[in-house]
């Protein structure tokens, strides 16, 4: 990420109104904020992020605006001037040269001009309907036009010729200036593309729906939930050096213990997951070179070159080379088509770079993203605003070029099926190469690089041993997991999440302490006989859609992030926030269940011998089972609600009041043959 | 290939922590979490299996309610394993303290959880030392009951497993924290107040890029606390996780002493302040002294090539208040504070009905109106019924006392007529918590699957943990970088084109003109697809006829 706003940069330009519009930053044009003003794009170019500028009046000499950075103590001036007001410290002469309102004990409310003189004060008085402003219109927008100090001006004008501004209380009166404030000034904030950032922004002022109305919060639960981390040093698998007259026997083998720091997305959010996920593995932003920023004062073209020599230093390692040389580009529906920000093309006139054979793999065995989806080109869409096209052949050089690997779920589950994968790649000798014509030579290198990239990435999401499982999908989640789960290595996060929360408990349930315990006890005809490995890959049926031991620590959870005004005397949280979707949750780990019948352990009491033995009969290996559990220790939340209704008055007048028995645990049952404690554990197989 | 793509030699680099690579397998030395259950999590340094441990023949041992878990079982595992409890003589070790020990029972009694849990803290410990290593390691035997899942630790359930020596930073908020004050692979942190560690280790993991070379710049975090024992707890803990080369921690009085290591800055791009008085701590992270703006001698510990981003944790407005207010003098820009309710929910089936089993939590009244309607017919009829017969047989029954009669018969109807009525229809017999209860009912739906499936919150949810505030210090910018910027880089010329938010006109011509771009592109692309389909279909046909 860079401090300073580079040529072509994606950015967020922070409005009074609180609005950002993304706009890039392309130098030697004009950037228009509407009604805030215009200003010549270089006049921000090579300036730090986060810096309020204020578009200053066109002088007479010049045709454009130029740019005044305002100071943090000029933004912060009216609140600080208030608060100094309060404690008594200050007089009006000490304030900001510029008209501040502010509140003068005992003498009610005042608007201040330049000199520190009172120029009108505000009472108590609730303003009636009569109150106006007595500028009109047109006499406004002759105000704007005649360039008025960045619209502090208007905005004092106006003030001043509200006619019942002596009658506003302090409240209706701070809120008339910040109103004007926000509609007249000229300022902006330049604040660099993030995924907190450009998150917020898709989600609060562009289409939420896009993003499945993912607020900040999610991004951080899920991120840290699915572990998501660097994932270590990249470690590049060597060039099989293979021939173009070699197929597919001189690919590359897998090797599955290099395989580390991995993580599986399934993402619907057109990529937003991804670029969230890959900010926490550190994939996101173009590496910084040790003193990049300093080249400030270069000269353009000489930083220009010196780009450019990087950007050769970094394709040499092959791992740029015509990564997105997709066969589909032309196919991908353009839903984006008019917001969807153009490639940087600033490495058009790439040199000729050596290349490693059709073979080489281009991905890092470490700290990847395996993103799976269910069309046959994925929706990364988003990515484009960190310069990084999915479908782009001869990408220009970009960290997730070797660590973002995709596979539609057809490659992942029957990859004969996918013609990519199962193709032969051709083979042609040098010589026969060397005859045919260029376009046609390009594309048989492209289809054996093709070929092997595909061959590499099936292969290697099959191989598993995945660190945890991203998703925010809309797809089901029970039938993402009945083909992930398999795939994640033992103790793996899995973080799904999803705007509604019926999805994420009726995936819950298949884990739920009844289904467990059912399982492990062995009245599943169709598990018995199976081996672990095959449970693992259980193909689910209609009672058991997935195998419930392959998770532990089951939890859905929701977080919303309450904002507050903080001002001297008016902190009160926002009267509004957005809506919609709330956005919940699911955690888990993968778990490996133990070989064998697992009992389970709570605080049993005996309490009949006859219903052991019929335990025992149960059994068929002659040992007595104790009963399973009814449940894996719950938090109080269950146990109370059970509570609740165990102190009912029993229905049952005939039988004993067993369920109070089993809840206070101290009067014999006949009825029951022993009693389980709230907090037993499930029995397991 | 040139060198870049060779695989990097990974052989210098210090052991890498267990939260941030735990490896495939449990070992030895290594940090696990045992899960007891859901929300029960506990820490533990797995030790080599060397002879005799705490009196136990297996070596160091975990006691806990689910059974005992020698750690010889629980090492070379794969993560995630179920560990099933072991056969432990825990009733004759040789030690001479009182402690009723019947745990050898394998159903075990009330008393012997309490000790278990007792004993558990004991060996959980990791300073505990392991004297007599003579004996060899008894051969273990797994027990009939009992079991464990044993999980890698991360920061999160280093949380939830977490030894309290302070308020504790909890999942909901250090992951939004985190996300807001952009702390990512390669950042520097400084976080002032470690507590507990859990925001350390969460932030670790967040900046984590790599153990730093000599001289090498990797993220880092830079930790301060002031309380001794937490401190001196702290930087064990960190060294048992190998994560002492990343968390560089500091025992200091932030408010007086400031942050800079050894009078060097740390050049920190992102901080946390979990600090009783943020405001007193706050003039030290400033780009300037901010007393004196022209004191070179002054080192800030900010990046001087960053936006600095802070977030302060604190509980009371009046700290936030006072917080805002320091950081609005001091320059801070974008001032934004929220507050973080995290919500957690139970899924359960929620049954309602006269013809469920008899199971606990479920709710044996009329699922609907229909359900009640066919109870009260049924009742009413065998009333009627009932007292047609009595009127037979004692006819000269006063008509007051026969109403009496009715209304007790009724009451007693309602008592067991339902258990009654049960029987005369479909009425299951059911077992409640029997191994049978698992079976299907005969309504073909089993137990697991019956009812509605609900969710609710947890019964008592944290309404508040902290407000959280929000800033960002950006790059100072004096008049000469503006000067220089302005001079050296692109410089402003003629500019034609318009972009941002143009007028209408505008935007039509552009409209305008991208459609006809658009067209000719298409021509364009069709023509390139038609030519490279000719060639594909000649290279089919080159493969079918060799």
């Amino acid at each position: 990420m860079h401090s300073l706003i580079r040529p072509n940069a994606w950015v967020g330009l922070k409005l009074p109104s609180g609005s950002t519009k993304i706009i890039q930053i392309v130098p030697d044009t004009t950037i228009s904020l509407g009604k805030y003003g215009a200003f010549p794009a270089n006049l921000v170019l090579g300036r730090p992020y986060h810096l309020t500028f204020e578009v200053l009046d066109k002088t007479p000499e010049e045709a454009f605006s130029r740019l005044r950075i305002v100071p943090a103590s000029e933004l912060h001036a009216e609140v600080i001037a208030e608060e100094d007001e309060a404690e008594g410290k200050t007089t009006a002469a000490d304030r900001d040269a510029n008209a501040v309102l502010t509140a003068t004990e005992g003498e009610e409310f005042s608007l201040v001009d330049e000199q520190g003189n009172i120029v009108a004060r505000s009472g108590r008085e609730v303003i009636d309907d009569s109150a106006i402003q007595k500028l009109t219109h047109d006499e406004i927008e002759e105000l704007k036009r005649e360039g008025n100090n960045a619209g502090k001006d208007v905005i004092a004008k106006l003030m001043l010729s509200h006619t019942a501004l002596d009658q506003k209380t302090t409240f209706s009166l701070a809120k008339y200036k910040l109103l004007k404030t926000k509609k007249y000034i000229r300022r902006f904030q330049v604040v660099p593309i993030d995924v907190a950032t450009f998150a917020q922004w898709q989600l609060e002022e562009k289409d939420a729906s896009k993003i499945m109305d993912m607020r900040a919060e999610m991004f951080g639960l899920v991120g840290c939930w699915g572990n998501v981390h660097y994932g270590g040093e990249d470690s590049m698998i060597d060039d099989p050096h293979s021939r173009t007259d070699q197929g597919e026997e001189t690919c590359v083998p897998i090797q599955p213990d290099e395989l580390k720091g991995r993580w599986l997305v399934v993402d619907d959010t057109c990529g937003m997951l991804v670029a969230a996920m890959a900010e926490r593995m550190g994939v996101l932003y173009p590496k910084e070179e040790e003193g990049e920023d300093a080249t400030v004062t270069e000269q353009a073209p000489a930083r220009e070159a010196k780009q450019e020599v990087k950007t050769d230093a970094q394709t040499q390692n092959g791992t740029a080379q015509e990564n997105g040389d997709v066969d589909m580009v032309d196919v991908v529906p353009e839903t984006t088509v008019p917001e969807r920000p153009k490639m940087t093309t600033t490495n058009k006139k790439q040199k000729v770079r050596p290349r490693g054979s059709d073979f080489a793999i281009p991905f890092s065995q470490t700290n990847t993203l395996t993103v799976i989806h269910s069309t046959s080109q994925p929706n990364l869409s988003l990515l484009n605003y960190w310069n990084f096209d999915v479908t782009a052949p001869n990408h220009p050089p970009h960290p997730l070029l070797n660590h973002l690997l995709n596979l539609t779920w057809l490659q992942l589950l029957k990859p004969e099926l996918d013609t990519s994968y199962s193709t032969e790649p051709p083979t042609a000798s040098a010589e026969e190469l060397a005859s045919w014509k260029p376009s046609r030579r390009g594309n048989f290198h492209r289809k054996r690089r093709r070929f092997a990239r595909t061959r590499y990435i099936v292969d290697s999401t099959r191989a598993g041993n995945f660190s945890g499982l991203v998703c925010a999908s809309s797809m089901d989640p029970i039938s993402i997991l009945k083909h992930t789960l398999p795939l994640l290595a033992g103790g793996a996060p899995v973080a799904i999440y999803s705007p509604s929360i019926e999805p994420l408990a009726a995936l819950a349930d298949c884990f739920s302490v009844p289904r467990r315990t059912a399982w492990t006890s062995g009245n599943v005809p169709e598990t018995v006989g199976k081996s672990l490995e095959e449970l693992e890959r259980w193909e689910g049926n209609e009672q058991f859609p997935l195998n419930p031991t392959l998770l532990q620590g089951v939890s859905i959870q929701t977080s919303r992030a309450r904002r507050w005004q903080v001002l001297p005397m008016r902190t009160h949280p926002l009267m509004t926030e957005r809506g919609g979707a709330d956005g919940y949750v699911f955690t888990a780990w993968r778990a490996k269940p133990a070989e064998g019948r697992v009992e389970a352990r709570g605080k049993f009491k005996k309490i009949q011998p006859s219903s052991t033995k019929k335990a025992a009969k149960i059994d068929g290996e002659g040992t007595p089972v104790e009963t399973p559990a009814t449940g894996e220790e719950e938090d109080s939340a269950t146990a109370g609600k059970r509570k609740r209704a165990d102190t009912l008055p029993p229905l049952d007048t005939e039988g004993t009041p067993a369920p109070e028995n089993a809840a206070t645990g101290d009067v014999a049952s006949p009825t029951k043959k022993r009693k389980v404690d709230g907090e037993a554990k499930v029995e397991e197989v | 290939m040139d060198d870049t793509m060779a695989p990097k030699t990974r052989s210098q680099t210090p052991k890498i922590s267990p939260f941030l690579e735990p490896g495939k397998t449990t070992k030895v030395g290594s940090l696990a979490i045992l899960q007891l259950s859901r929300d029960n999590l506990q820490p533990v340094y797995l030790k080599a299996p060397s002879g005799k441990h705490d009196g136990y023949a297996e070596g160091a041992v975990v006691n806990t309610r689910y059974g005992s878990f020698p750690h010889s079982t629980m090492i070379g595992v794969p993560w995630g394993s179920q560990i099933r409890a072991s056969k432990v003589d825990t009733g004759s070790r040789g030690r001479n303290n009182k402690r009723k020990r019947n745990k050898s029972d394998d159903d075990g009694k009330e008393a012997s959880a309490t000790v278990a849990e007792e004993k558990t803290e004991q060996e959980s410990t990791p300073a505990e030392v392991n004297d007599d290593s003579a004996a060899v390691a008894k051969k273990i035997v797994a027990d009939v009951s009992g079991f464990i899942h044993i999980l890698p630790p991360t920061p999160e359930v280093w949380t939830s497993s977490l030894p309290h020596r302070t308020q504790v930073v909890y999942t909901p908020d250090y992951s939004y924290v985190l996300h807001r004050i952009r702390a990512r692979p390669g950042s520097v942190l400084i976080e002032a107040g470690a507590g507990s560690g859990s925001f350390s280790h969460a932030s670790v993991r967040a900046v984590y890029n790599g153990y730093p070379s000599e001289g090498e710049r990797k993220g880092k975090v830079y930790s301060f606390e002031f309380h001794e024992q937490r401190f001196h707890k702290m930087n064990q803990e960190l060294k048992e996780h190998n994560l002492n080369s990343l968390v560089h921690l500091t025992h200091r009085d932030v408010y007086n002493g400031g942050f800079l290591i050894d009078g060097k800055s740390p050049e920190a791009e992102a901080i946390f302040l979990d600090l009783p008085a943020p405001w007193e701590a706050l003039h030290h992270l400033s780009r300037r002294n901010p007393k004196n703006p022209e004191d070179k001698e002054w080192v800030s510990p900010l990046n001087p090539k960053k936006s600095a981003h802070i977030c302060t944790f604190s509980p009371c407005i009046e700290q936030v208040t006072k917080t805002v207010s320091a950081m609005r003098r001091l320059g801070w820009v974008d001032i934004d504070m929220v507050e973080i309710a995290n919500r957690k929910y139970h899924t359960s089936r929620e049954r309602v009905g006269l013809n469920l089993s008899m199971d606990r939590g479920v709710n044996n009244s009329a699922r609907d109106v229909d359900e009640a309607l066919s109870r009260l017919t049924e009742i009413e009829a065998r009333f009627r019924e009932h007292a047609a017969r009595s009127k037979e047989s004692d006819d000269e029954m006063d008509g007051d006392e026969d109403d009496g009669l009715i209304k007790r018969r009724e009451k007693k109807e309602q008592k067991g007529g339902r258990k009654r009525g049960g029987e005369k229809k479909v009425k299951i017999d059911h077992k409640p918590d029997s191994p049978e209860s698992f079976e299907a009912l005969p309504s073909g739906v089993p137990m697991w699957m019956e009812g509605r499936l609900i969710t609710r919150g947890e019964p008592e949810i944290k309404t508040h943990t902290s407000y959280l505030v929000f800033a960002t210090l950006p790059i100072e910018w004096t008049e000469e970088d503006e000067a220089a910027a302005a001079a050296a880089r692109h410089p402003v010329i003629g500019e034609q084109k318009v972009i941002g938010l143009v007028d209408k006109a505008a935007r039509k011509q552009e409209r305008r003109e991208q459609l006809q771009k658009a067209t000719g592109n298409r021509k364009a692309r069709r023509m390139e697809r038609a030519a490279e389909l000719a060639v594909t279909a000649e290279e089919e046909v080159g493969v079918v006829v060799p």
